[in-house]
């Protein structure tokens, strides 16, 4: 096979979902940044922000240096506002392709804007899932747009593609640096220097960073950071192969919980791109199957009724926990939210339980 | 069909291509001024703050004293700026006040709001706020790891103006 072929065969045929997949992929992730990882921390937040003076707006290079100072707060809500309009037609698949890309936009619009005041949090995939996912044709199923005549149900592989060498680049972009700073000298434990800042400093205190902070083995703290630096760079390569690359996520999924666990971390806007890697169709087809033996149902509008009885046994959870979370009862000394700690908790479970059937 | 592929693999290839340029670029610009923004970059965290056989971290307070010569209130910034996401305290500190002298003019606009900011955080009238950088040093002891002393880096003071004397321009 010819390299060209290769090459093709990677972009196109790495990845396989169904449109049915996919649009349950669209709804749970719509819902997902609509009560999760909206930036900023509403109303209160933006008003805080278009109350600074001009003196703390301190964009990155880029874009945002077009402007002076902080937007007003009218700004900002109407950037908010379309932000919602667009996501409630990405979820309810509505000129699908139009409205995601519309939808990543607002997100860095937003984001933007936040980070201008002197520090830039990564959280760019929370907008590059919807915009790359807009070609995959994710509202060919259970939407609007299916529903209208002449929609086209052809649905394309190549974002998934795309998405994955997203994040296998980016992830390789958090270990190189390491090994230039020094993680992998035997005489230096980097990741025990960073339990300890984000511990004092930060005072992210919660979960096991007590205990991790007197946990005081060279060998283990050593091991750790050379764990880390291989799997970091090592995303990039398993790009090339889909199974290697869900063996990554996998072990993302760990790592994640792990630095949740002890320096107080979740990064939940990654999970959002994880996601798009689970296996859709299997999600889709146990979900048909467990609808039709709860209703006895088997006909053809029970895959679009088992759809959209899981999306909303989903939106529903996602409310409550949404509510949960806002009225701090827990982890209240923690920047740790309770969604967040909910969301590792349960990847963790999904990871081992798909371990688990894989070795059985 | 097949231009549509061949659309598709010139979009991998500029990918490709674009995503370790624009590495680059974060690389450099980021060394001479700050972190672009949009960037396809996940943080490093490159730091080891290691020194000799301990640890060395940093940790900024800010002080707001009041003109009647009262002991000072000492606060973290993620207390000081509650409304920030702490996620983002520090590169606030960093970026506006634990800057070079040179890069520490407040406008009397700032120190009106950094007043109210004191007033708000503290319910004092407040006069002064100090910016303290200090240095804290860890090594290991047979039972955990141990802060051994702390040194002050840096300590400047930003005279704030009161809401309601908006001629005291210092």
């Amino acid at each position: 096979m010819s390299l060209s072929e290769r090459f093709n065969r990677w972009i196109f045929e790495s990845w396989s979902v169904s449109a049915e997949g996919l649009g349950l992929l669209r709804i749970i992730s719509a819902l997902f940044i609509l009560f999760f990882l909206i930036p900023g921390y509403g109303t209160s937040h933006f008003n805080f922000l278009a109350d600074l003076p001009p003196d703390f707006y301190a964009p990155p290079p880029g874009p945002m240096m077009l402007f002076e100072s902080f937007p007003s707060a009218a700004i900002f809500q109407w950037v908010h506002t379309i932000l919602l309009f667009s996501l409630f037609a990405m979820l309810l698949g509505y000129r699908t392709k139009l409205t995601s890309i519309l939808t990543g936009v607002s997100i860095l619009i937003l984001q933007g804007i936040i980070f201008s005041v002197g520090k830039v949090n990564h959280e760019i995939l929370v907008a590059v899932v919807p915009v790359v996912m807009a070609f995959s044709n994710w509202g060919a199923a259970f939407s609007i747009d299916s529903v209208r005549r002449g929609h086209n149900r052809q649905t394309e592989n190549w974002p998934l593609t795309l998405l994955a060498l997203f994040i296998g680049f980016m992830m390789f972009t958090a270990g190189f640096p390491k090994i230039l700073g020094g993680w992998l000298d035997p005489t230096t434990q980097a990741t025990q220097g960073h339990l300890l800042n984000q511990f004092f400093v930060r005072e992210r205190q919660a979960m096991l960073a007590e205990f991790m902070v007197q946990f005081d083995s060279v060998l283990f703290w050593e091991l750790l950071d050379w764990i880390t630096v291989l799997f970091e760079i090592g995303f990039l390569a398993a790009v090339f192969s889909p199974k290697w690359f869900r063996r990554f996520v996998a072990f993302a999924v760990l790592f994640h919980f792990s630095t949740m666990m002890t320096l107080n971390i979740a990064f939940l806007p990654n999970f959002l791109a994880y996601a798009v890697f689970l296996n859709w169709d299997g999600i889709y087809q146990s979900n048909l199957r467990l609808y039709r033996r709860l209703t006895g149902k088997r006909g053809e509008r029970s895959k679009k009724r088992s759809a959209l009885l899981l999306s909303a046994v989903v939106g529903l959870l996602f409310f409550l926990l949404n509510r949960l979370s806002s009225m701090d009862l827990v982890l209240r000394e923690s920047d740790l939210t309770l969604h967040e700690v909910v969301f590792l908790f349960f990847a963790l479970f999904v990871v081992m339980w798909i371990g688990i059937k894989k070795c059985a | 069909m097949e231009m549509k592929s061949k659309t598709i693999r010139a979009i991998f290839i500029t990918v490709m291509i674009w995503l370790p340029v624009q590495y680059g670029i974060v690389g450099i610009v980021g060394y001479y001024q700050s972190e672009p923004w949009p960037a396809f970059v996940f943080p490093g965290f490159k730091s080891v703050y290691v020194y000799n056989e301990g640890f060395e971290i940093e940790q900024a307070y800010i002080e707001v004293w009041t003109e009647q010569g009262e002991p000072p209130v000492r606060l973290l910034p993620q207390e000081f700026f509650p409304e920030l996401p702490l996620s983002q305290v520090p590169g606030f500190m960093r970026t506006h006040f634990l800057t070079d002298e040179t890069n520490r003019q407040f406008s009397n606009q700032a120190k009106r709001w950094l007043y109210q900011q004191a007033v708000q955080v503290t319910e004092l009238d407040a006069a002064l706020l100090d910016i303290v950088l200090e240095v804290n040093y860890y090594s290991h002891h047979p039972h955990g790891l141990e802060r051994d002393s702390v040194t002050e880096k840096m300590r400047y003071t930003i005279k704030l103006i009161d809401q309601n004397e908006p001629q005291r321009t210092i």
